[in-house]
């Protein structure tokens, strides 16, 4: 048998540093051929996830030249006996910046930076940068690799981490020679919503990324299909280029995977998805998309829970995905998704190994957790012709293990990249544990040696006579292991062994007999022998793996007051009730309304059912709501709740492609508190922070499904224009003096120069569509065609607004601006849809009436600026009397949750109908919203959106007793109740489990901090 | 003539779109209110009943069916109506601040650490037109308080009526403002906040000590030859003249404030804020400590809270036999405090009884603030502080004063917002 020394293995490792094969180098010094063939043999070959064969492996230059060959070489064969080991391909690293220089956002300076700072003829955005590849800027990190060669990898992804497009990442092989190592200059394009180093100022927010990263994409489709060249744009060049690679999307969360799909639809991409680990909680719509997913497996640590009141601060989801998080992966297996596993987020690249296991003991299939880290990850990069299995012609990257991968105990202890070996604990040591006689002088001892990991632990037994019989001690040998020596030292002991011995000698005969000197405390030499009487008890080999059961359950949304299950819709019909139609019928009292099929089938004093029906009643639950009152869900016109990353794209005048639909954020406790305040619907605004912001999101409090399924169906789109100090930005402080409009003046301006702007875009695609029809279909066989103008997502918003497809909703306070808008409005040939906030409409109600605007107000609020120094109270009720349709709404959290109370003080301020009052939070909103048809009151054929209150709902008593969307109960007190209930079981529950969890690594409490926006809400959210 | 006229024309113009109001008179006659629900702020009630008030004070407080019509001046008609004693705004900063975005129109915030001598009270900007609108709303009376820093200075009590600070001031100094540090530091990594002990809380409550240590060794002093403004400031914390009012709420903070008390025997130490309050009831309760509880208007801080938590605080405290009043600090706190009597009416949805909601404005803030023996209730001998509204004035619905008195004086209950109102109102309803 022919055991590598590990002289020969430094001699390699030597060599394979000083090796240059590159053929295009001179050489300085003697040419190596590398001929010589390797052979590892008598090895549990693990060829792919799913192939495993004893046999050998060959190798030669760095490359796999068979498998299991027939005939295997005599000649020119250094043969490496691995009997008793495993062989698996190395782990594929699919997401690193391994190599790659990290940038460093520049120190914060004051003020705007409205351009790029990078140099040269690229696009117009800094954290566009397509034209970046890893290759170019990738060298060697040895210090990296290290970490990453002992936990298994070989190959690895890297790219450059910065940048909402990131350019191109490279495939590389964890080889100090670059030429050598790297396999695949261009592999994955990267994309992300973060905008990284740069400093310029857009976008600041999510939905800005998102529109940017759009508007990308088609000016590269127009770039590329433009014949005449206006510009040299190498970014879009790039960005071009880098369409025919795999794409990555790096996400934040489960949610930015469903954001960043919509996106690959519009495009025709289907991304792979850089995951967070939180795909559990989603499951179903992040599988829909079709993607792969490359997930992390940084489990979190358990909370220090020691302290009652600290744990408070804990979120239940943080406790909860404690617990579930290592059954990610096994989720994402059972739902058939298909996905790599990333080191990346861990601490250390070598806590890989124990958490895939631990992924494992949650369910994870072996074979499926080996593929995810070889065979996927390679084919998700392209490089799985390289690298993945152990199939011939591939790299001869693999590591070879001391027992099955993924059992408990099992080691990596070589790892071979393209022909080098990593040698991660030395195969040629022998295992000398066992019980020793040792004897030196007149001393005779029995030593155990018992093998504690890649050291040893060593004791003796002293039995002394004392006055009172034997007496034994227990003796401690600090014993080390070198090669084939061993060294041993133990003492001081006793009065008979008072000073420190220390033994050095050679082990012989496989560790039967071992044999030296030692030196005497007083300094006199002895010899001394030791031999094997008892061998080690052998441990079992830990074969079976743990299987945990994870007992919580998901819930959607996944927070406090999220649901195992969605709502049903019921077919409901409730009797007795004080009605409030806010139709012509009035106030019903006694009054009955029939729900089925998620519409009103019925509202009236004694329904006839028989006649609704004939004789094919369908079933229905009754609800006796005596002495209580139904409304309308109540609809709030101007809401920042349940919005991800950043509610202002406020860094340019106009932010008209940025959309609030495209980052509703459907985890938002607010969603619940607002129902519980009767809530069915809001118009998720963008902030005031410019003059044309962005487009809105209206939704229904769908509490528990996703941002997609929340949004109001076949509603009519709407966007944010703001007036006044917001968007001169008069209380922004001394450093935002710079952007265009600084007075109102300005503001009138920018409107006028987008619109205009917008018209003449849409002349332009008139022109271009006309021509397109006139074209004759030789010319349009022959590709004689007209270059289609440039997708412009900021003017084609505006163009909607101008031919009435859009409507817009404006932050406005002052009357000469409100004034002005509609002039604007006028001569642009719309209408102003909506006012919103409106604090001095009472000024121009009549004007506001004969242009056909709607007002949005607050029921109250003023003098926070100089703007709302005239604001009164009275506001609604004249421009309710003035025959404007007139809305209170929030635009704040907490004041969502009683806007029935906002509505009062209608009655109190002015002294408007108490129906007409009500009407303000619910047909008017709907009307504004162009939703009236579907809800906002209570008519038959209308969506089943109503509340049921315990009192007057126009009283500081009225609290929802049960809100009803589309015929389901989203919120109801008894339910309310329960929820209750199950979080304090269920913290508890964790929270136990948390300390029963022995020796778990423990993470200091988090508060989620969630943040309210409102409309001055400036803030960059996206680094 | 006719140039008379018009300069009477801008005059009246004048005085009805910039003038804010003008005080009361002195009560120059008895009144009686008969017929009305009187709410006594006591926690109790009378129907049907009679409040008779001379020379600024009230001198009966009884049952319609008590008293004599033609001993009275005065009789004004209730019936069907609601009296309550004026509604006590603590911990406000009305008058300190006009608008909000304005740097020139802010008071409150004076810069420093420790500045205990900084009076709000003479900052009080009585010719506000916030404040009138406050007064329609039932709230009569404020606690006028500095911001800012950890101590943030000496708040004072006023009326809403007077010529000037003087004039409005029930108590110039009533006690001191300790802002107190947070004990966790916030570190946001990844939307997630964690969450750990801020290294310079030791720091910051050991100067805090120490300020306290050479104030109250100071306050041994009877006469300082060198006199230092701070500690002069604190003095009357030590011999119970003054209160001592900790801004504090986690339950870390408002432990520690309860520790402090007891070292320092501060005799009356009252916690504003206070969102925790109720997890740690017996020991404020044991050591005589009440709060302020922070606006019931307001989001619950977690997540898992009961979505209704904010609304129930004070029913929760009352159920624990803690002394507590309703505050209202927080955004557009000035403007605000016009719904302080629906911050009490939402505490009475979620738990309080009528009575105890409108005693959690009126009679419990003057204990703390140390007035209630001059107001803070419908009884014999109180200035007569009081409003009639013509329904329920803890319900938005209801709320509409009609009448209100401060000291007897009768105030007007016009205002700016309704000035505008009429003036536009007027514009439409010309053909």
């Amino acid at each position: 048998m022919l055991f590598m020394k590990p002289l020969l293995l430094a001699a390699l490792l030597v060599c394979a540093l000083f090796t240059t094969a590159q053929t295009t180098f001179p050489v300085n010094g003697t040419v190596e051929k590398d001929e010589v063939l390797y052979l590892f043999e008598n090895a549990t070959i693990h060829v792919d996830a799913s192939t495993e064969l004893n046999g050998s492996l060959l190798v030669k230059k760095g490359r796999i030249v068979a498998v299991n060959p027939a005939l295997p070489p005599v000649e020119g064969v250094v043969r490496v006996d691995l009997e008793g080991m495993h062989v698996y391909p190395s782990f594929v690293e699919s997401y690193s910046s391994f190599g790659v220089p990290k940038l460093e956002r520049p120190k914060w300076e004051p003020g705007p930076q409205t351009e790029s700072n990078k140099k040269g003829a690229f696009g117009w955005n800094q954290a566009i940068k397509p034209e970046i590849d890893a290759a170019d800027i990738y060298t060697y990190d040895a210090k990296a690799a290290e970490g990453y060669i002992k936990a298994g990898f070989g190959a690895m992804f890297t790219h450059q981490s910065d940048g909402i497009s990131r350019g191109t990442g490279a495939v590389i092989t964890l080889n100090p020679n670059e030429n050598l190592g790297l396999l695949l200059p261009r592999s994955m394009a990267v994309h992300s919503f973060q905008k990284g180093s740069s400093r310029q100022d857009y976008p600041s927010s999510l939905m800005g990324a998102i529109a940017l990263l759009r508007q990308t994409f088609y000016d590269a489709q127009w770039y590329a299909e433009n014949g005449e060249r206006l510009e040299t744009n190498l970014s879009l060049e790039a960005f071009n280029a880098n369409a025919v690679l795999p794409q990555l999307f790096v996400t934040r969360d489960r949610l930015d995977v469903l954001r960043a799909d919509l996106i690959g639809d519009e495009f025709e991409r289907q991304f792979i998805f850089k995951g967070t680990g939180d795909e559990y909680q989603r499951l179903d719509e992040l599988k829909a998309t079709n993607g792969a997913f490359i997930v992390p497996v940084n489990f979190p640590a358990a909370y220090d829970v020691s302290d009652p009141y600290l744990t408070r601060l804990i979120p239940l989801s943080e406790l909860k995905h404690w617990e579930m998080a290592p059954a990610n992966l096994a989720m994402m297996e059972e739902a058939g998704m298909t996905f790599a596993i990333t080191s990346d987020g861990l601490k250390k690249p070598s806590m890989l190994l124990a958490n895939v296991r631990k992924a494992i003991s949650y369910g994870l299939s072996e074979e499926m957790a080996l593929k995810a880290l070889t065979e996927i990850p390679a084919a998700l990069i392209g490089a799985d012709e390289f690298v993945g299995t152990l199939e011939e012609g591939k790299e001869a990257n693999f590591i070879v293990t001391d027992g099955p991968l993924f059992h408990k105990k099992t080691n990596i202890i070589e790892h071979w990249i393209q022909g080098n070996p990593t040698v991660v604990k030395d195969r040629s040591l022998k295992d000398i544990s066992g019980v020793y006689a040792l004897t030196f002088d007149d001393e005779s001892l029995s030593v155990n040696v018992n093998k504690d990991g890649d050291n040893y632990k060593a004791s003796f037994d002293l039995i002394r006579e004392g006055k009172e019989g034997a007496d034994t001690t227990k003796v401690k040998v600090k014993l080390a292991q070198e090669g084939e020596m061993v060294n041993m030292k133990f003492g001081p002991v006793d009065s008979l062994y008072k000073g420190v011995y220390l033994l050095s000698g050679n082990v012989f005969a496989e560790s039967r007999i071992w044999e030296g000197q030692g030196q005497a405390p007083n300094g006199k030499w002895f010899d001394w022998a030791a031999v094997r009487s008892e061998d080690a008890k052998k441990k079992d080999k830990p074969g079976s793996m743990d299987s945990l059961m994870v007992e919580g359950k998901v819930i959607y949304p996944f927070l406090a007051y999220g649901q195992e299950t969605k709502p049903e819709s019921q077919n409901v019909l409730i009797t007795n009730a004080t009605i409030w139609t806010c139709e012509e019928e009035g106030i019903i009292e006694g009054g009955q309304l029939l729900v089925i099929d998620r519409k009103i089938k019925a509202v009236g004093k004694k329904l006839d059912l028989e006649s609704l029906f004939g004789k094919t009643t369908p079933s229905f639950e009754v609800i006796d709501a005596k002495g209580k009152h139904v409304t309308p869900g109540i609809i709030d016109e101007h809401s920042h709740i349940a919005i991800s990353r950043g509610v202002n794209e406020g860094t340019q005048a106009s932010s008209a492609e940025v959309s609030i639909a495209s980052v509703v954020n459907s985890e938002d406790i607010n969603i619940y508190r607002q129902l519980s305040g009767g809530v069915t619907c809001s118009q998720l605004l963008h902030g005031s922070a410019n003059p044309i912001g962005g487009q809105s999101g209206i939704i229904k409090l769908r509490w528990g499904l996703t941002p997609e399924e929340m949004k109001v169906e076949d509603g009519t789109p709407f966007i944010k224009f703001a007036l006044g100090e917001n968007v001169k930005q008069s209380n922004w402080g001394q450093f935002y003096q710079e952007r265009f409009p600084q007075t109102r003046m300005g503001v009138e301006q920018v409107f006028y120069d987008h619109f205009i702007r917008a018209r003449e875009y849409g002349e332009a695609w008139d022109a271009y569509d006309a021509s397109m029809s006139s074209l004759s279909r030789k010319q349009k066989r022959r590709g004689d065609v007209p270059v289609a103008p440039r997708v412009d997502l900021e003017m084609r918003t505006i163009l909607e607004i101008l031919e009435s497809e859009r409507f817009v909703s404006c932050h406005s306070y002052r009357q000469d601006e409100i004034n002005m808008l509609m002039h604007v409005a006028d001569s642009m040939g719309f209408t102003l849809n909506t006012f919103t906030h409106i604090l001095e409409g009472y000024k121009v109600a009549d004007k506001m009436a004969e242009h056909g605007a709607g007002g949005s107000s607050f029921s109250d609020w003023w003098a926070y600026k100089f703007e709302v120094k005239d604001a009164i109270p009275y506001n609604g009720a004249i421009l309710w009397e003035q025959g404007v349709t007139t809305a209170f709404n929030s635009d704040d959290a907490e004041m969502a949750r009683r806007l029935n109370q906002e509505a009062a003080k209608a009655v109190k301020y002015g002294g408007v109908p108490e129906e007409e009052a009500l009407k303000f939070v619910t047909l008017n909103p709907a009307k504004l919203l162009h939703l009236d048809d579907q809800m906002g009151s209570l008519k038959v054929g209308k969506d089943a959106d109503f509340v049921i209150w315990t009192d007057h709902p126009l009283t500081i008593y009225a609290k929802a007793n049960a809100t009803y969307i589309d015929g389901k109960c989203y919120y109801s007190i008894e339910k309310d109740l329960e929820a209750r209930k199950a979080i304090q079981a269920e913290r508890a529950r964790l929270i136990q489990l948390m300390m029963d969890g022995s020796g778990a690594k423990k993470g200091k409490p988090m508060e989620k901090m969630p943040q309210h926006y409102h409309c001055d809400s400036e803030t960059d959210e996206i680094r | 003539m006719r140039k008379g006229l018009l300069l009477g024309a801008c005059l009246l113009l004048v005085s009805l779109f910039t003038f804010a109001q003008t005080p009361g008179d002195k009560q120059s006659e008895s009144i009686l209110i008969i017929g009305a629900t009187a709410h006594l702020g006591t926690g109790d009630k009378i129907e049907d009943s009679a409040i008779g008030f001379e020379d600024g004070k009230i001198t009966f407080v009884g049952a319609r069916l008590q008293v004599n019509e033609q001993d009275w001046s005065k009789v004004i008609d209730a019936s069907g109506k609601h009296v309550y004693p004026g509604f006590v705004a603590p911990n406000s900063t009305l008058g300190l601040q006009e608008i909000g975005a304005v740097r020139a129109t802010r008071d409150q915030y004076e810069v420093g650490t420790f500045k205990p001598n900084v009076r709000a009270v003479i900052a009080f900007n009585t010719d506000s037109d916030v404040t009138p609108t406050v007064r329609t709303n039932g709230v009569l009376i404020g606690q006028i308080t500095p911001r800012g820093g950890v101590i943030s200075g000496s708040s004072g009590v006023v009326h809403f009526d007077g010529w000037n600070w003087e004039d409005a001031a029930m108590k110039e100094v009533d006690g001191i403002h300790l802002n107190w540090p947070w004990m966790h530091h916030r570190h946001r990594e990844g939307g997630k906040i964690d969450v750990k002990k801020r290294k310079s809380y030791d720091q910051q409550k050991h100067e805090l000590t120490r300020f306290f240590d050479e104030a109250a060794a100071y306050a041994n002093i009877p006469a300082p030859k060198i006199q230092e403004l701070r500690y002069e400031a604190m003095r009357g914390l030590f011999d119970g003249t003054l209160r001592l009012y900790v801004h504090a709420n986690d339950v870390k903070q408002i432990t520690e404030a309860v520790h402090f008390k007891r070292k320092y025997g501060i005799e009356h130490v009252v916690i504003v804020g206070g969102s925790d309050s109720h997890l740690v009831a017996d020991l404020l309760r044991e050591n005589n400590i009440s709060v302020m509880v922070q606006r019931v208007h307001e989001l619950p801080r977690f997540a898992e809270d009961d979505v209704d938590l904010t609304y129930k605080l004070p029913k929760l405290l009352s159920d624990e036999g803690v002394l507590f009043c309703l505050e209202n600090a927080g955004d557009m706190e000035q403007m605000g405090t016009r719904n302080l009597p629906f911050y009490a009416g939402t505490a009475m949805a979620y738990g309080l009884t009528y009575e105890n909601a409108v005693k959690s404005i009126t009679l419990n803030p003057a204990i703390m603030l140390g007035i209630d023996h001059l107001v803070g209730s419908l009884e014999k001998g109180k200035d007569a502080t009081l409003f009639v509204s013509s329904g329920d004035a803890l319900d938005m619905r209801s709320n509409d004063v009609t009448h209100a008195f401060i000291q007897g004086r009768m105030i007007e209950l016009d205002n700016r917002q309704m000035q505008l109102y009429r003036k536009y109102k007027a514009k439409y309803e010309k053909p």
